[in-house]
Formats: C-alpha cells, structure tokens, sequence
C-alpha cells in the first residue's frame, strides 16, 4: 500500500502545498468534473485459463454476497483491492482484415478499428502492409476535449512507453493522429520528464544563472569606458526585468514536480523501475491536468522481455507460441501477465489515493483505466476475446461486473469510450460496417 | 536637358551631404544670425565656449524652456537685446546644432562602440563552440554530389555492396528492371547516398523525397540524436512525397544520408513482393526558394560531423547604416538570448558524453565535465579565464550535486555572459589580454565568429601584435569556407538584394517569367559572384564585377535570354548579346529587380548607381510620386518620360544625378534582355566628387567608368570594411580610407588583399578619445 507520504514525494508536492490537496478553493467546483482515460498496453495475449473469470457476474456478489461472487483468476488476482471499480469484457473481438499479420493488425487495428493500408512492411505470415488508415480512439477523444475550452488541457494526450524498441514500423505503434500519422511513444521517463516539465526546470536554472551575470555584469561594465557603459546597463536592466518576470511566473505556477531516480539506463532489466517512473510521471501528468487522455504501451505487439526478475529467462513472445498443453509455459505466461496486471494495480492506487484535484473524491473515481492486448491469445494469434479491463469511475461505467457478450466487434466499444466523454456525434469510428448496433451499453 | 548650373548644385548638395557639415549660405536659419550677432562672442563657435564663458553651450532643457531663459537673461550685459520671435528662433538653432543632447550625439566624433554579437554572429558562436569539441569539417574540395552505394538485396550489407560512384544529385528513375538488371535483381536493391549538403542561405529548409519504396533521409543527425528527419521506412498507402524541415547554416556542408530499398521490410520474405517501378528524387526547399532537385553544387561527397544550429527566432538586427551591427539590446533580444542558451545548453547536456569524451559512468566525470564547462567558457569568452571567472563557471558544481545538471547551468552562465555577448571593447587591455581580442577581432571579422584552435594558439604565444603576424592569419582564415560565406553574403548586401527580393513582371509581356524562374536568376547572380570571389585562377578582381562578360544560365532561363541550351541543363557561364553585358550591371536578376513589372526602371536603376556602386547620399523625395503610365504618353520613350515627371526643381536636386546613371542602362529590358543595340537612350554621365564630369554610352561604357572610380572604389572599400567589422571605418581616423584605396589599386583591385588590409587595420582600433564633458552647469 502506498502511504500518503510516499504518495506526495512521489508527486513531488513540497511542504508549502500540502495543506491544499484535496481542499482547493471551491470556485474549482462550478467546472464540471473531469473525466480520464488510461488505456494501458501488454503485448502477446494472456494466458485465457488464467485470465478470464469463470462467469459473468458480479465480483463483489448480488448485494455484496460475497458467496455468490464471480472469482478473480491469478492473472487478476492483484486488482483485488479495486473488485467493486472492475469491469471486464469478454467477448469483444478485432475483427478487422486486410493486409498485415495478426500481431499487425492486433495493434494496428486495436485503437483504430480500421484496415491497414498496403504497404511494406511482411509479417510472419499474410501480405505486407503499412499503417493504420485512421486514427485511433484516444486521438479523436483527445482531439473533442481539446476543441472546448472547458476540457482543453496543455497537451490534450500523452503517450507513454516502456521500453517500447528504437524502431518504427507496425508492430510498435498503437495510436495514431490520423491515416499514415503514427504517434511514437516516449519510453524514456527523462525525455517525458523534459517534455512535461523541462521549461520549468529551465526557467529556474536561467534564475540562479541570471544572478551571477548580474554581478559579473558590474565587474565587467567597471573596465569600460563610460560611453559603453550605456549599452551595458541597459542590459543590465534588462536582466533584471527577465528575473522579475521569471520570478511572477514561478509564483502563478508551481506544479508539482515529480522526482525521478538518475541514471537509470534503458535495459530489459530495468524494465520494472521504468515502468514505475512512467506511472509516477502519468499520475503528476493528470493531476496537473496536463492531458486527460493517456496510454502507456508496454514493449510492443510481438513484444520479446525477458522477465528474469521474476525467474522467467525466455522472451515473452517465444513463450507465447508455446501450445497451451506446455504447462511451463504457460505458469511463465501467467506469471508475466500477472506483472503486468500488478503494475495496472500500482496506478490505480496511486490515483486512489491521490484526491481529485478541485473536485470530490480520488482521481481514480474520475479515471478509467482501459488495460488491454492485441491478441486474445498468442500461440492462436486470435483476435476473439481481446482481455479488455477497466479499473475506475472515469467513464461513468457501472463497475464491479463481469460481462460477456456474444463476439461482438471491437469498434462498438471504442464507440462507448468516446460516447462517455460526451462524444455522442460520434456515430462510427473505424470500418463502419463493424459499428453495427452502435456503442455497447456499459453504463 | 538640365542645365549645367543645376547639374553643379546638386551634384555639390550630394558631395556635402555626403562629407560634412553644409556651409552658411544665404537661406541660412535666422536663428544662425542672431547667434552670430549676440551670442558668438562669448559662447564661441557651435557653442564650444571661451575664456568669457568657458563650458560648453549644452544642456538638457526644451526648445522653450531655451527660448524662454534667452529671453530673460541673455546676453548678459543686455537681456532685452534678444527676446520674444527671436529668442524663440535662436533657441530653435542652438538647440538642433549642438545643444540637445540628440544634437552632441549627431556630432560626436566617430568611434568604435561597445556592441553586442549580431544575429549571425551568435548563431555562429554556438555553432562553432560545440563544433569545437568534435573533429574538424572537411575543407572545401572542388568535388560535387553524393557517394552512391549500390547494395544487392533489400539491406546495406557490405558484402553484397555491388557498385559505388560519385552520383551529382539524386534523381533516377530505375523502371520495373532496376539499375542494372546482369547484377541486381529488380526486386531487390537497396542504395545509400552519403555526403553533405552546404546550404546557400542560413534559415529553415525543406527536405523533400520522392519515391514509391522504402527511404529514409537523415540531415545533420549524429547518432546519438533523435530521429530521421524522413523516415518512410515503412511504406504506406499512396504516399510517395515526404517531407521534413530543418535549419541549417549558410556555406557550412551537413551531413546527409539517404537510405532507399526497394524491397518489403519486416519479415524478410520476398514472396509478395511484385515487379514495380522505382524511382527516387531528393529535393529542397530553400528559406524563400522554389521545390526543386537539390543541385549538385550544394552537394559534396565528404562525410562533417553534425552541426548545432540555433532554431530559437531571434528580432533582426539594426541595419539603419547600411550593415548590421549589434548597436542596441532589447528586451525581445534578451529573451531570444536566453532562449537561445536554455536551447543550446540543453542539447549539449544532452551530448555531454560525446563532447566532453567522457563516459556515463567515468569514475573522474565530475572533474572531466568541470573541464569542459571551463574549456567552453575560455572559449565563448575568448579569452583565458582569470581565478574569479573559473569560480564562476564551475560555481554550479560546488552547489549541484547532479553532475549534468551542474554543467547545464554552468553552460547557461556562459551563454547569457556579457562576455559572451558583447564584442571586445577597443581599449587599454592589459598585454597578457590583447591577443587574444586580437584574435576575435579577426575570427568575428573574416568569419562571424570565435576564433578557431590555431587562432587561440597565434593568441596564447603572442603571435598577434603586429600587422604582418595578422596578415598570416587572415590568409589562413580565408580558405575557410566561412570566410566564403560571409564574403558571399557581402556581395549580395552591397548589391542591395542580401533577402530576396519580391519581383512580379507583367504576364502578357513577360509569359512564363514565374517564381522558379526569378530563383533561377537569384541562383546566376550567386554563381556570377562565387567566379569572381573564387576564379579558376587569378585574383578575385573586383574590376571583373564591372566587366565580365558571361551570364550563367541553365536551360530554364536560356529562352528568355536568346540563348540555345539543353532544357535540363544545369548552369553554364555563357557570353551573352555580342558583349554587350557588363558584369552585375546588367545582370537580368538586378535589372529585373530595379524594374517595374513591364517596364525597365531608370530612376530604381539611378539610386541604385548612386547611392549602392557611388556611395553618395540620397534624401528621399519631397513627397512619394506614382510614375507616369507608359500609355498615356504612347510617343514617348522611358527616357522621355522620366525626364519630363522629374523635370521640377524639386526633383532635379537629386534626379539631376540619379537620371543620367539610371539611362545608362536603358538598353535592358524589363526583364534585363539586351533590347538590340545601343541607341541614344542610354547616353548617360555622372560628376565625380573630384575631378570634372564624365559621360558613358551604354552599360560597357558605364563599366569603362567605373573600373577607374575614385567613388565607386570609395564606396565599395567602405562597405566591405562596415561589412567585416561593423563599426565606423571613420572611428579609425581620415586617412584610412584613401590610404587602403591606394593599397587596392596596387594590389590589383583583388578582394581577398582588400580583406587582408583591412583586417590588418581592424585589428588594431583607436582607443576611443576621453569622454567630453556634458555637466549641465550650463543652461
């Protein structure tokens, strides 16, 4: 568990604020609250067995009786703490075609709900192709927030990455601004830390720099000649007006400045301190509300960490093409998957207990966090039965459930994503032809 | 016709407002009158003083609060002798003569100014400080284009590399059969071009590729830099243009690298891959240029290490005076500066390793990165550091325990020193320090920038104290392709045309002359000037600007110009009109500049002549003027014309110069085509501001003229010296000027000799005279 302490060095928040978390001045409250959206990527499928609930149902019991509650399965067991905030979907398939392989069109396709242009780029198996002929939900999310002025934050959307490899092509990209527009994720936490609050740390180095060449100033204007020194002393002034305006500017915004562990390097084995420092970063990034639409892609479709720091030396892809009768594999799949589940938990506490800035509750009550996949399974390459997970009250989905439908395609639920934040004009996204019966009901 | 007589006064009313101070004559203002009559005898001449009244007449108080204390209490010994209208009037002229405090600057004696780094000069310095830390760039070679390398499959395997050439620019179109069907298979072929490209002009370019297949363009990119600035790895859908914009840095060469394959990527298996056509083409988009191919003069086969380049916008800098100069700080400027410094030092933090030669995990990294951060000091600073500086700059170590953080913050200090944005002051400077402002004197003159690892040598052994030990290095420096660069950059500017200019020619009589066209001549103008500054051999003689007969045209502009080439051919010098063309004179880029959209222009081409070639001072006109349209005077031809709306009195005090100039060129068009033959519309004649009145048939006999000009040598001498040094070649005495026309002439007019003897000058500024008083103890 995460105490309160830890939370706030974590999110770097000094001692001068701390008195107003969670008790912001009230004027706050006339906004309407805000909404969030986390959609977090593992790669390679899940081990079903292990993953999926026995039956739909509810996970807290009709009435909270918990006897006639639908179990948590290894893979989920460490979201047990959120069980009444869960809700899972079984059922929701990619049932996109085309060019590319499956592990292409699993994420190519998972946000997207469209085809992949021809192109280039063989797979393991069917024809070649390019990226992704649309844009994928969160950018268009992204995009109907940025456009009000009552939801525009500074960035609209980030993405994040964990040790997602230095190339681009199909397999590593999940979000895309528009056709042919691939958006890279930064999997390096200083290159997000840059990004995100790199102008304020260099604003306060110009502060303490621009002292010291103000008194470096007078030492040098003394071995003028006066006329020059006119020249000089209008500079001099003018310093001084930039350290004043840089001083006001300090004051009007003093955001919450994570701190980030230095040095460390991009290495598989840092892959569990990595993905801490991006989730510490995500969750300053929305308290700030910096963007309210994020993803975080683990590694990328065919993804290959070896996961030795739970004794799991293979690459994850080569184990995921193991048949489901190779029982080591597959305890070493649920292991892997069940990390990642464990690191879905980690942000979803750290949002719980952090209290929604300028409104009611925690920030996980104003968060949805999306884990998914784009495979149901490796060894099959299916794209039936994608693991869609969602952890949070963002969306205004009724959580605590189990749901299943009967293999329905995936764009009806990336329609539901939008149609929660609002985004009721949205009648199709994606193929249109999979739109069907429209936005599943979730709610 | 002008009669003589006006052509003597104006031509007198230019010499004087060009060399000094106009002489009383008879329109002189009243209140110099009365000054003469009251106040003379006491105050002395311009207000200087005498023993009656010794301190100077100069003061703060307003042309009223002047006219009302003559009023009341002057002259002395009799108050009531000037009072009222002529108090009022004799306020007025001591005020604007040499009271006010805009009349003492008006009239202080030229010196060399305290003045910050331009615009150029700073991006220069930041450029070369890093470039500094990383091996040197080739020197010029007289090769052009890119090294082809030629693989078998769909990668750069070096075992299956098949071809390597020179290629002049990248622009094939392979068909479905590939380049070369016994030894590739058409499938399958991957090519790499390597090289550099050296931009034109500094600013934003736009990279284009053009091709159906894999490609990827890295410009300036080091490998620890981010991505491609192209990368279509991965081929998509119907694109088959991609684009990228990056800033580089005028006649410095950056590396490129253009990767083609024609294959599928990904999973290496060919069975989809189908018979297609290939073709690849690189193009560019220069800061105000047209897309097109880039060409192979900008291109060289020699791999440079990357370049920094400054992207932070910055406010022009002050060209008032003709040059630009860093005469005043503003608060925009400041905020680019810092801008600038937070840009720069973050993208060396970022590189620290490679820069500093030092490992992330070096057990002596903090001492190594101290040491950097000194070295780049010493460097910015151009100078040795003394205890207190080298406390400075590694002040940020003491106090940070994060090394790169530190060494950030000590890199701002550096880039936000005034020691780094203000030019060496003339002055007594102790002797271990003269060097070494020696040495930036000449690296910010030949080069707009620092000096280089040989200059700070000549500085630290004190190879810098005479003339001769200058000359030395001057000459070394101009084999510096920056040295080519700024001296390119000067001809352009004393051309007047250093930005493009915006031309527009009348459609229906000038078809086709569109904006690829006007870039074309833009580029015959910069291929005319590169031959005179660098010939295949000789001097770079100045007289040839005058004189040279050959235009080079490519097979765009050769229709326009009578002359019979190739379509695609690139530029050839060609002689043009039997002769008739007298070098940058008849250029058709600057005589469709100074020409209106169908018309040729005598009065642009006039000021041009006078004020840019002569070097005479022009006050614009009384009032704006709209030229009289061709069709309502159809008998007429544009020497009449001129003549007759410029025939006022008003007007001849200047157009009595600028019209005889202007006509000399009257038989070019509007477009600069020669018009056939020299008729008796370009007689034309100028008074020198020495010796009697010349007279010229045509652009060669204007040429004829101009090779012998006192004035035009005058002018042009001056200009390279502002453009060099920018301060005021007068701070450095009367003398100056004449005396480096001598040398030029005996020298044979070569421009480079003219550099060497003025940097030889330059190194050397006056120490600036005392500061005069301006107590106010007197009204």
């Amino acid at each position: 568990m995460i105490t309160r302490r830890e939370l706030l060095r974590k999110l770097g928040v000094g001692a001068a604020v701390t008195p107003f978390l969670g008790n912001l001045p009230s004027f706050a409250n006339a906004a309407p609250p805000r909404q969030r959206l986390v959609i977090v990527f593992s790669p390679d499928g899940t081990v079903r067995e292990n993953f999926w609930p026995t039956a739909a149902g509810s996970f807290t019991g009709p009435e909270g009786d918990a006897e006639t509650a639908v179990e948590l399965r290894p893979i989920l067991a460490p979201l047990a703490p959120f069980k009444d905030r869960l809700l899972t979907l079984k059922g929701v398939g990619n049932k996109i075609r085309g060019d590319g392989d499956g592990h292409m069109r699993g994420i190519g396709c998972l946000l997207t709900g469209v085809e992949l242009f021809p192109g280039n780029i063989q797979g393991g198996s069917d024809t070649p192709a390019g990226w992704s002929s649309g844009p994928s939900i969160d950018q268009e999310i992204a995009g109907f927030l940025q456009a009000r002025p009552e939801t525009a934050t500074r960035f609209g959307s980030l993405e994040f990455g964990v040790l997602v490899p230095d190339r681009a092509d199909t397999w590593t990209r999940m979000v895309y601004a528009g056709p042919n527009k691939p958006v890279a994720p930064v999997d390096d936490p200083y290159q997000m830390f840059a990004r995100l609050y790199g102008n304020v740390k260099h604003r306060e180095s110009l502060r303490s720099v621009l002292d010291e060449v103000h008194e470096d100033l007078a030492r040098v204007s003394a071995s003028l000649p006066v006329e020059d020194r006119r020249i000089l002393a209008e500079h001099a002034d003018l310093v001084r007006g930039f350290e004043r305006e840089l001083a006001a500017e300090r004051e009007v915004s003093r955001h919450a400045v994570p701190v980030l562990e230095p040095g460390i390097l991009e290495a598989n084995d840092r892959m569990p301190t990595i993905s801490r420092m991006q989730i510490d970063l995500l969750v300053a990034a929305l308290a700030a509300d910096f963007a309210r639409v994020v993803t975080l892609q683990y590694t990328n479709s065919v993804g290959q960490p070896h996961m030795n720091w739970l004794g799991v030396d293979e690459g994850q892809h080569d184990l995921s093409h193991e048949p489901n009768s190779n029982v080591d594999a597959q305890e070493k799949l649920t292991r892997i998957n069940t990390w990642y589940a464990g690191e879905v938990a980690h942000l979803a506490a750290l949002l719980a207990a952090t209290p929604e800035p300028g409104g009611d509750g925690s920030m996980l009550d104003h968060t949805t966090i999306l884990w998914t996949n784009e495979l149901g399974e490796g060894n099959s390459h299916t794209r039936e039965d994608i693991p869609w997970v969602m952890i949070g009250g963002g969306l205004g989905f009724r959580t605590g459930r189990a749901l299943e439908f009967p293999s329905v395609p995936h764009n009806r639920l990336l329609l539901s994503l939008a149609h929660a934040f609002g985004h009721t004009g949205l009648e199709r996204f994606g193929n249109p032809d999979f739109c069907g019966d429209g936005a599943l009901v979730l709610g | 016709m002008a009669s003589s007589a006006v052509r003597a006064l104006c031509a007198s009313l230019v010499v004087v407002a060009s060399w000094g101070m106009r002489p009383a004559s008879a329109d002189e203002h009243p209140g110099a009158v009365i000054y003469r009559e009251h106040c003379l005898r006491c105050h002395g001449e311009n207000g200087v003083g005498t023993p009656a009244a010794s301190a100077p007449l100069v003061g703060d108080r307003s042309i009223g609060q002047l006219s009302r204390y003559v009023a009341d209490t002057m002259p002395e010994d009799d108050p009531t002798a000037v009072t009222g209208e002529a108090a009022a009037r004799v306020a007025e002229w001591i005020h604007e003569r040499f009271y006010s405090a805009v009349a003492r600057d008006r009239h202080r004696p030229p010196r060399v100014d305290l003045a910050r780094l331009t615009v150029g000069q700073h991006k220069q310095a930041i450029a070369d400080l890093v470039a500094g830390f990383l091996p040197p760039p080739p020197g010029p070679t007289p090769e052009r284009g890119l090294r082809g390398e030629y693989f078998q499959g769909r990668d750069f395997n070096p075992a299956r590399r098949v071809l390597e050439r020179l290629d002049p620019a990248v622009g094939f179109d392979f068909g479905v059969e590939g380049p070369d069907p016994e030894r590739f298979e058409p499938g399958r072929f991957a090519i790499r071009w390597q090289g550099s490209i050296v931009p034109e002009e500094s600013g934003a370019h736009e990279l284009i590729v053009r091709t159906e297949h894999a490609v990827r363009l890295l410009v300036n990119h080091s490998d620890w830099d981010g991505p491609p600035l192209i990368d279509a790895w991965v081929k998509s859908g119907n694109d088959t243009e991609y684009r990228g914009t990056i800033h580089l840095l005028a006649g410095r060469p950056h590396p490129l690298r253009l990767e083609f394959s024609k294959a599928s990527q990904g999973v290496d298996n060919p069975v989809h891959e189908k018979p297609r056509r290939a073709s690849i083409e690189l193009l560019w988009r220069q800061p105000h240029g047209v897309v097109e191919r880039v060409p192979g003069r900008n291109l060289v086969p020699q791999h440079s290490p990357a370049t920094f380049v400054v992207t932070t916008p910055f406010p022009p800098d002050d060209r008032s005076i003709g040059y630009e100069r860093g005469s005043t700080v503003s608060k925009e400027w400041l905020a680019a500066v810092e801008a600038a410094a937070v840009e720069s030092a973050a993208a060396i933090r970022a590189r620290a390793g490679r820069l500093a030669g030092v490992k992330s995990d070096a057990p002596d990294r903090g001492e190594r990165l101290r040491g950097f951060a000194d070295t780049f000091a010493e460097r910015a600073f151009r100078r040795p550091l003394d205890p207190a500086l080298r406390a400075l700059v590694g002040h940020p170590f003491d106090e940070l325990s994060d090394l790169d953080a530190a060494l950030e913050r000590s890199l701002l200090l550096a880039l936000s020193s005034p020691r780094f944005l203000f030019r060496e002051p003339p002055g007594p400077t102790d002797a271990g320090i003269a060097p070494w402002d020696t040495a930036a004197r000449l690296s910010f003159g030949v080069w707009d920038s620092i000096p280089d690892e040989p200059l700070r040598a000549a500085a630290a052994r004190g190879e810098l104290a005479t003339p001769d030990q200058v000359e030395a290095s001057v000459r070394r420096m101009l084999g510096d392709r920056r040295a080519r660069a700024k001296l390119r950059g000067f001809l352009l500017a004393w051309l007047r045309v250093d930005r493009p200019v915006e031309i527009a020619k009348d459609p229906t009589r000038h078809p086709g002359f569109d904006a690829a066209v006007i870039h074309d001549l833009r580029t015959s103008l910069r291929l005319f000037i590169d031959d005179i500054l660098l010939p295949a051999d000789g001097p770079a003689d100045y007289r040839r600007l005058f004189t040279a007969g050959e235009v080079p045209l490519n097979g765009r502009l050769a229709p326009f110009y009578g002359v019979d080439l190739p379509a695609r051919s690139d530029f050839v010098p060609v002689r043009l009109d039997d002769g008739h063309r007298a070098g940058i004179l008849t250029h058709p880029y600057l005589m469709s500049v100074l020409a209106y959209p169908g018309e040729s222009s005598p009065i642009h081409r006039g000021v041009f002549l006078t004020r840019g070639i002569l070097g005479n001072v022009l006050k614009p006109p009384a009032e704006a003027v709209a030229p009289l349209a061709p069709d309502l005077h159809p008998g007429l031809s544009t020497r009449q014309r001129v003549t007759l709306q410029t025939s006022p009195a008003a007007c001849q005090g200047c157009h009595a110069v600028i019209n005889p100039l202007g006509f000399a060129l009257e038989d070019f068009d509007a477009i600069g085509r020669f018009r056939g033959e020299i008729g008796s519309d370009s007689v034309g004649s100028y008074v020198p501001r020495e010796g009697p009145e010349v007279h010229f048939e045509g652009a060669n006999g204007l040429a004829a003229y101009l090779v012998t000009s006192a004035d035009a040598e005058e002018a042009f001498l001056q200009s390279l010296f502002h453009a060099l040094v920018r301060q005021p070649i007068r701070a450095w005495g009367p003398q100056t000027l004449p005396r480096l026309r001598q040398s030029f002439a005996a020298k044979g007019f070569d421009i480079r000799e003219a550099v060497v003897d003025i940097m030889k000058v330059a190194a050397f500024p006056p120490v600036p005279p005392p500061l005069e008083t301006t107590d106010d103890h007197a009204p």
